[in-house]
């Protein structure tokens, strides 16, 4: 059973409820002397009553002002799902197709497929945290993780509009990194990363990130976009190419591999490609997660207001009876029979 | 056994406390009894555009006695914007450098996801801006697009500093619709002229540019008329003169005829960065009102009228004072709902 009210200050107002022990809504009446009305109880039984209802009756609409609830309580559960950070390239080739050109007619670009798959890929995992980054110069923070599902989808609705120049995968990487706790070995962190080229990180970098992973612990996922006739992950190097500068998505990929993380690269040449690799990280990544939920409120404002009139009821009912003793011109004869005043 | 009874309540009915009562009774009953009333609720639905070039690290706002950046005053304004806007309202947030503006989210509901939004503002950084340059007018021009695409008002934070300056010439002209796209050019920045901070590439601070580190005129398009009694000029091969051009544009204040000016001609109202109430009026003054339906809850109007009615029959309210406060109570409750 839990309780809450919306408007707190309200409550203010329930020193009000005293009120009825200072004055009351009977007619008063002089009498000569005290000792004309003999002490009756049945009369300050009535008087008590009557202040009681009357406290009641100011308490109970003044808490019905304050918007009483039950419920609402929020409360942890466990899920399944992960911490997720979709680290999305948005350098300019990301809106050309697979095929390497401009998207022409119902053709869809790079951007527009990852969009797509990773809406479908959001709503099926109810529980997890998303943040979202994005890199092409440098890298922006674009959401910090947030259960908030609506805000996720939003980010990712904008990842397809014009990007920018350049690729630089070692800050996004970083930044995305920086988004998680540090030393939670009881969550479980998941880079989602998906770009459509390679980069190469500088020796310096290369040492920054892995004292990073280390630190933040996290599952990376590298969703190759491979656009027609260009390198690819796994391809292995002719003569004289064996260098990072010529085959940057081999170093890459050799580069990950070294890092001491849960890591896995697929590598995708078409849309249905794309969908495949989201699924299977999907059915990878089903860990314990606590997440938070609010239980239904149950207002309680009407029972507050519907309470409050049984008291004013007997208020009302007990002015409606009050005897009027009769205006004495003469002077008091005999006490009379029943003190009814209150 | 009723007759005397009857007698007494027909005597008692004319007592003002009675009739008190039975109105604190009848508003109580009303209470209970009234339906959530179907209104409509004015929302907006904007944009907001956060300059994060490196002029925005100048500090030149003070917070608390201690000097703090228009980025920082800008994030702090707009993280209590959006808690000050009325529900529903939907706010995204895009980042401007170079010359374009970078989308992060199309906008959400605030009141219903408002720490995600409020924690993507507090995330804005000058270290994500992917270019040194700045040109306002253009990313500003991109930003109005934008808001028209997204169906939504505009708010762009700016100090209104072009890096590069503008070429005499002028600078890119508006091809839009002024006025088609509505909301606030805000203007960041100290009205005196304060150092701006220059960091390394690895983003520590290394001091302050210097008189020699910027450009202070653009060579593009046709030289000054007076570049004639410039010395070393030449026609063909040094029409701008032979000189280094020196100014203050390794400083920055805000630009506002600038950016009053760039309002004027894109249809937006201009006001001065200050703090989220002061946002907030800008853009609510300008704003185009999105009325969406909603169920008001007004039983507290009958509520109160018992609790009045009741504290009346004991006398606290003088009942005889309180006929002319009733109508104006009524007229108060139609301005609030």
């Amino acid at each position: 059973m839990t309780l809450g009210i919306d408007h707190p200050w309200v409550l203010a107002l329930l020193p009000l409820a005293l009120v009825p022990w200072l004055s009351s809504p009977h007619r008063r009446i002089a009498i000569g002397a005290l000792i004309l009305v003999p002490a009756d109880r049945l009369s300050a039984g009535l008087r008590g009553g009557l202040r009681i209802a009357g406290t009641l009756a100011v308490a109970l609409i003044v808490t019905a002002l304050s918007s009483p609830y039950h419920g609402g309580r929020l409360i942890s559960r466990t899920g399944t799902g992960a911490q997720v950070v979709l680290l999305l390239d948005r350098s300019g080739s990301m809106n050309d197709t697979f095929a390497g050109r401009t998207p022409a007619g119902t053709e869809e670009s790079k951007a527009s497929a990852t969009k797509r798959l990773l809406r479908d890929f959001i709503g099926r995992r109810p529980h997890d945290l998303f943040g979202v980054a994005a890199f092409s110069t440098a890298p922006m923070l674009v959401l910090p993780l947030t259960d908030h599902q609506d805000a996720v989808l939003a980010a990712v609705n904008a990842s397809d509009r014009r990007g920018l120049d350049f690729t630089n995968i070692a800050r996004g990487l970083g930044m995305a990194l920086s988004m998680f706790a540090a030393d939670r070995p009881d969550e479980h962190h998941v880079i989602l990363l998906v770009s459509d080229g390679g980069a190469v990180i500088d020796p310096h970098a290369q040492d920054q990130l892995r004292a990073l992973f280390a630190r933040y612990r996290a599952d990376l996922y590298f969703l190759f976009l491979r656009t027609a006739g260009s390198k690819g992950l796994f391809d292995e190097p002719g003569p004289d190419e064996n260098t990072p500068q010529a085959m940057p998505e081999r170093f890459l990929h050799r580069y990950f591999q070294t890092l001491g993380i849960p890591y896995r690269a697929f590598q995708a040449e078409s849309p249905q490609q794309v969908e495949e690799a989201i699924r299977q990280v999907d059915a990878l990544e089903r860990y314990p997660i606590t997440y938070t939920e609010r239980l239904p409120r149950r207002d309680l404002t009407g029972w507050a207001y519907a309470s409050a009139g049984l008291p004013l009821l007997l208020l009302l009912a007990a002015k409606l009876v009050e005897a009027r003793l009769a205006p004495s011109r003469s002077v008091f004869v005999a006490p009379p029979a029943r003190g009814r005043a209150t | 056994m009723m007759a005397p009874f009857a007698g007494l309540i027909r005597r008692n009915v004319r007592d003002p406390r009675t009739l008190a009562l039975v109105t604190a009774l009848v508003l109580a009953i009303a209470a209970v009894a009234l339906p959530r009333l179907p209104i409509t609720r004015d929302g907006v639905r904007v944009l907001v555009v956060v300059d994060i070039t490196g002029s925005m690290n100048t500090r030149d706002y003070g917070r608390d006695g201690a000097p703090v950046s228009r980025l920082a005053v800008a994030k702090e304004a707009v993280r209590d914007l959006l808690g000050r806007l009325p529900c529903p309202s939907r706010v995204g947030l895009a980042l401007f450098s170079e010359r374009v503006p970078f989308l992060l989210f199309e906008p959400v509901d605030v009141c219903r996801d408002y720490g995600a939004v409020e924690g993507a503002a507090d995330a804005l950084d000058w270290r994500e801006g992917w270019e040194g340059d700045s040109h306002i007018a253009e990313g500003l021009y991109g930003a109005i697009a934008m808001a028209q695409g997204l169906d939504s008002d505009l708010m762009f934070i700016t100090d209104g500093q072009e890096t590069p300056p503008l070429p005499l010439s002028g600078g890119p002209v508006f091809d839009g619709k002024p006025g088609a796209v509505r909301g606030v050019i805000v203007g960041a920045g100290g009205y005196s002229l304060a150092p701006i901070p220059k960091f390394d590439d690895r983003g520590n601070e290394v001091g302050f540019w210097g008189v020699n580190d910027v450009q202070h005129e653009n060579h593009f398009g046709a030289p000054s008329p007076d570049a004639e009694s410039r010395p070393g000029y030449q026609a063909r091969n040094a029409p701008f003169g032979s000189g280094i051009p020196t100014g203050t544009e390794h400083l920055s204040s805000v630009r506002e005829p600038y950016l009053r000016g760039l309002a004027g001609g894109t249809g937006l109202t201009y006001t001065h960065l200050e703090d989220g109430r002061h946002l907030a009026r800008a853009l609510l003054a300008t704003a185009t009102p999105r009325p969406s339906p909603a169920l008001a809850d007004v039983r507290w109007v009958p509520g109160a009228g018992a609790l009045a009615a009741l504290l009346a029959a004991y006398g606290l309210i003088p009942v005889r004072g309180w006929r002319p406060t009733v109508p104006g109570f009524i007229k108060a409750v139609g301005r609030w709902s």
